[in-house]
């Protein structure tokens, strides 16, 4: 006890030595990290994001490969170290679908839709802008078409997405443990519903319905953050309120009983 | 004493009543007021364009056949009736009614889909497709999407049904919240049928 009370080094090793919610805290610092990384990367380092017009000619689409040429080698350098960081984030959603009251096929078939979709909501685009800046001598129309197949992979797959938050939605919506609000089953569906958006962008070169456009990627990207920053508030919410049972999650009790020497406050 | 009895049991219900400000559950409601703000948003990119390139838009438009377009409101707004009443009897325990309601707004759902379908066709012999302009593009979206909340509504009412249909289940909140998705299924069509086949 004297241990925890000492200085926060201390109570940090202390937790993570013996907390009992030292993995699930893990994964969700890793799933916050993560995220966090994902924004820097895409939008600042890489610049792949908000995305490049599809209605460009092959000029200038070389002209961006070149304007670009260290931001797509750092940034998706890192990428690919960082990309084993999505075990643990699904782990983490995974589990929350495990202490529902639902089948077990919730969670495993959440597991490998969302193992599946790094494929083209990262990897393919990671790979294929990497060949881009590092062939920069290869004929320019394989360089535009490197440019189309990364951000049609990563902007018209979608469907797995889709699926996926249908797969929690229904969980969340059966589910009696009461582990996420039912409001947030009912976003879920706003969230799956834009993900269907997006598939015209295969078709429109340019307009709203583009890859760039406004309905297929600015108002998808808003629900999509809000339904994100959701999940990551309501998952550490379930952490806290976790009593490693089987039955109804309890609810968490007033604020002034919580700051007490045995909280995570520590490990935050 | 009996007065004072009384007074405090109709505080107790207005009490209740207050606490459950929202018919079904006010999750629900959450759903409907972001669905509202995600289809302002559709609406809002439709009118930027439409203002940028205002002669497109009416000649395409009239291309539309508003013999349709008043049908389907009518047919929808004819479901949002019926599930209301269907709530009505079933806050009254008249479930067989209740149950009749709810298939009556499935009726007027299936009715609204052919319909749909019908104009879709229509439009695509008349040449006027997804890929034509920017304003069918809109058209075959905004009722392509809504046709996805139909189709969810089908499903959502299903619910409705399946609560009504045992007397071991009959949870009055549920049947509210399903009405509320639909009533929110009516309410979008009658945004997207002003702004697509009335505004000019």
């Amino acid at each position: 006890m004297s241990t925890r009370a000492g200085s926060p080094v201390g109570r940090f090793l202390w937790n993570f030595r013996n907390h009992p919610k030292r993995e699930l805290w893990f994964a969700w610092w890793v799933m916050v990290i993560f995220y966090q990384l994902y924004g820097v990367l895409f939008f600042l380092v890489t610049r792949v994001q908000p995305p490049a017009s599809p209605a460009w000619d092959t000029p200038m689409v070389v002209q961006w490969f070149n304007d670009r040429h260290f931001g797509l080698l750092a940034g998706f350098g890192v990428v690919f170290l960082i990309s084993g960081l999505c075990a643990p984030m699904n782990a983490l959603l995974a589990y929350s679908m495990r202490r529902m009251s639902v089948s077990r096929v919730f969670g495993y078939s959440y597991l490998i839709m969302y193992s599946l979709s790094a494929i083209p909501g990262m990897f393919v685009m990671a790979i294929a802008m990497t060949v881009g800046a590092l062939r920069p001598d290869r004929d320019s129309e394989l360089i535009h078409w490197l440019f189309d197949f990364a951000f049609l992979s990563f902007s018209g797959t979608m469907g797995v997405f889709m699926i996926g938050s249908l797969v929690w939605l229904v969980a969340i919506l059966i589910d009696k443990n009461g582990v996420f609000p039912k409001w947030f089953g009912y976003l879920g569906l706003c969230n799956a519903l834009t993900e269907v958006v997006v598939a015209p962008a295969w078709i429109f070169q340019r307009g709203v319905f583009a890859w760039n456009g406004a309905i297929a990627w600015w108002i998808n990207m808003v629900v999509f953050v809000t339904y994100t920053v959701c999940f990551i508030v309501l998952l550490r919410k379930m952490i806290e309120r976790e009593d490693f049972g089987t039955g109804p999650l309890p609810d968490l009790p007033p604020k002034a009983e919580r700051s007490q020497p045995d909280s995570v406050g520590s490990m935050q | 004493m009996t007065n004072l009895q009384e007074d405090s049991s109709t505080e107790q219900v207005d009490r209740k009543a207050a606490a459950r400000f929202v018919p079904g559950q006010p999750d629900m409601w959450v759903f409907v007021l972001f669905e509202s703000l995600l289809f302002t948003g559709y609406f809002s990119v439709y009118l930027i364009g439409r203002i940028q390139n205002r002669d497109l838009y009416l000649q395409s438009q009239a291309d539309l056949d508003l013999r349709f377009g008043v049908f389907n409101t009518i047919v929808l707004l004819l479901s949002s009736w019926a599930i209301a009443r269907c709530v009505q009897a079933s806050r009254e325990g008249a479930y067989r009614d209740a149950l009749r309601d709810a298939f009556l707004t499935i009726g007027f759902g299936v009715a609204f889909l052919v319909s749909k379908v019908l104009e879709w066709v229509k439009e695509i012999r008349l040449g006027n497709t997804f890929t034509s302009n920017e304003f069918f593009q809109h058209f075959f979206f905004l009722t392509s999407i809504h046709l996805l909340h139909l189709l969810i509504g089908f499903i959502v009412l299903g619910v409705a049904v399946y609560q009504l249909w045992s007397p071991a289940r009959r949870s009055q909140q549920l049947v509210e919240t399903c009405a509320t998705y639909w009533h929110t299924v009516d309410f979008l069509w009658a945004l997207i049928f002003a702004l697509l086949y009335v505004v000019r």
